[in-house]
């Protein structure tokens, strides 16, 4: 199963990452149409700055995931085999008990959709759109270091 | 091979049986319930009455469940009591089930005052989804609805029933919306929100009597003041089911007392959700915390247990998510402290313009309590702070910046750090 990493020491904030990962998740994929869409695509990956470091954060799919457990709306469901947390827009509410129970605060509100922001390691691409954004290397799409 | 029995069909028996079945795919296992429903979203009856959710997304777990799971499930049938010396339990209908492990996950229900017509037809617990279906024969009829209590399931009525074009007065003893589990400031900021859209809040106030002949006319308060309603809901609180296990000798106070393998002090039953009173790790004291999360984290150490695991429970604590009308807000363990109560600090923002408020109560440099209404983003990783009993000194100034997050405490969390290279 694969994992994003990050190697800090070479992440410089500058969150291309971020932009990637909103416009992958625009309906147009395209920057500058996306920028432009009703519904503005929020990334789901957030750059942190913490101690002269740069950390991005999102979703890790934990394998006992705290959010799936929270859901009142059975709206999460952890898949073993794809190693993921999937999230069924259909039934979500919107109670943002994910975004309480998250321990890495990797869950953000969307308060216009009132839809959470989660990694979905980009499920319809080949590898998630932030691997190939960074132009350092930072970000690192390999399988999972037990 | 094991029978097991789990009284109650919602967060905790299902995350249980759950437990049980990832361990032992063998034994028996008999869910009973007194609803007439397969395990549903208890949570989203009001999402269900405002029309926001339909029916097929109430189930909380598909169709196919209890039987791929192997399990049998007897709804519609009340447990009258447990008899430990025998393990089994006895039904409202005489029937007796024995068990070898049982786990009683009753569930709370609402508390209804003692006043003056409150046994009329008209007026709902807001509780089960049988009441939800016979208020919603009611909405074409209904042009005025009351609710008693603020706290969450008489404000989640409230936004059901506005959504469906009902008028809503909201009458509430304390000076304040959500008392248990917002501060003054932070509940003065939802009370204008529910009234910039229409529902009518009125405070320091209770509801003496419910008038009318057979039907439901109007409301009258304590003030003397009455008004037009047909419709009552009560949300004033609920209280643990534990009818069934008085008069034996399980031990309970105001839920069924639990150690911290959630087990009773009976060696083969547990508690699990609204029914049980486990430790409370912001309070230190044994409590009922009567919440959906609360409670499946609760039968998934229960069934664990139940199944010859050995999962502690660390505790519960208050934690509560809502949204109403696009103001989010998270209420987290300790959420008001007196001023003259020297052990405890506070650290607060806020900015009313904004509607954006954050509140964190520490003792000894240790979070015990959060509360955050606008950004409710940081919510996750302060409750990791206040479940891990962090001592939070090195950070304490970055607390409350606009971009806190988890790097910041990075090297203070359990579990150490793989993902960062």
């Amino acid at each position: 199963m694969k994992q994003l990493y990050y190697d800090v020491k070479k992440c410089l904030g500058c969150k291309s990452c971020e932009v990637a990962c909103a416009v992958a998740h625009s309906l147009s994929d395209e920057l500058f149409k996306a920028i432009k869409e009703e519904k503005l695509s929020l990334p789901r990956k957030k750059v942190f700055f913490s101690k002269a470091k740069n950390y991005p954060v999102s979703c890790r799919h934990c394998k006992d995931p705290k959010c799936v457990d929270a859901c009142m709306a059975a709206a999460l469901t952890y898949d073993k085999e794809k190693g993921m947390v999937l999230h069924d827009e259909a039934r979500c509410v919107g109670c943002w008990m994910c975004v309480m129970v998250c321990p890495y605060g990797a869950v953000r509100p969307n308060l216009k959709t009132k839809m959470p922001l989660r990694c979905d390691k980009c499920k319809d691409k080949k590898e998630p759109s932030c691997v190939k954004a960074c132009p350092t290397g930072a970000v690192i799409w390999q399988e999972e270091v037990k | 091979m094991k029978q097991f029995i789990i009284i109650g069909n919602s967060a905790a028996g299902i995350a249980c049986v759950e437990a049980i079945r990832q361990r032992d795919k063998e034994s028996k296992i008999t869910i009973i319930s007194d609803e007439d429903y397969p395990s549903y979203c208890r949570c989203l009856i009001s999402y269900y009455l405002a029309q926001d959710v339909k029916e097929d997304k109430l189930l909380y777990r598909p169709a196919s469940f209890y039987k791929e799971n192997n399990i049998e499930v007897i709804l519609n049938k009340k447990v009258a009591r447990v008899d430990p010396k025998k393990n089994r339990i006895v039904c409202e209908d005489k029937t007796a089930l024995n068990y070898d492990s049982l786990l009683i996950a009753t569930g709370s229900s609402p508390k209804f005052p003692d006043i003056s017509g409150i046994k009329k037809n008209g007026v709902y617990g807001f509780r089960t989804i049988k009441e939800i279906k016979e208020i919603e024969g009611l909405i074409p009829l209904t042009r005025a609805a009351c609710i008693l209590g603020g706290g969450l399931i008489g404000l989640k009525a409230a936004y059901a029933l506005k959504k469906r074009n009902i008028d809503v007065k909201v009458v509430i003893k304390s000076p304040q919306v959500l008392s248990q589990m917002l501060d003054f400031e932070a509940a003065g900021l939802v009370r204008k929100r529910l009234e910039e859209n229409g529902i009518d809040i009125i405070l320091g106030n209770d509801v003496s009597e419910i008038i009318g002949e057979g039907d439901i006319r109007a409301i009258k308060l304590d003030s003397g003041k009455a008004f037009e309603s047909s419709l009552v809901i009560v949300g004033k609180g609920v209280s643990p089911n534990i009818s069934l296990v008085k008069d034996t000798e399980i031990k309970f106070n105001e839920g069924i007392i639990t150690g911290e393998l959630l087990k009773t002090n009976i060696a083969n039953i547990y508690a699990a959700g609204d029914v049980c009173e486990s430790y409370d790790i912001t309070t230190g004291k044994h409590s009922v915390n009567a919440l959906w999360p609360i409670a499946v984290e609760q039968g998934k150490a229960a069934g664990a247990n139940m199944a010859g695991d050995s999962v502690k429970y660390d505790g519960s604590l208050g934690i509560n998510s809502i949204e109403f009308f696009g103001l989010a807000v998270v209420s987290l363990g300790i959420y008001k402290v007196k001023e003259a109560d020297k052990e405890f600090e506070e650290l607060k923002i806020s900015n009313e313009k904004e509607a954006r408020y954050k509140k964190l109560i520490l003792k000894n440099n240790i979070l015990v309590g959060a509360v955050l209404v606008g950004d409710i983003r940081p919510s996750g990783v302060l409750l990791r702070l206040i479940r891990e009993r962090i001592n939070i000194s090195s950070i304490k100034d970055a607390l409350l910046c606009e971009d806190f997050g988890y790097p910041d405490m990075i090297d203070l969390v359990k579990g150490g750090e793989k993902i960062y290279v």
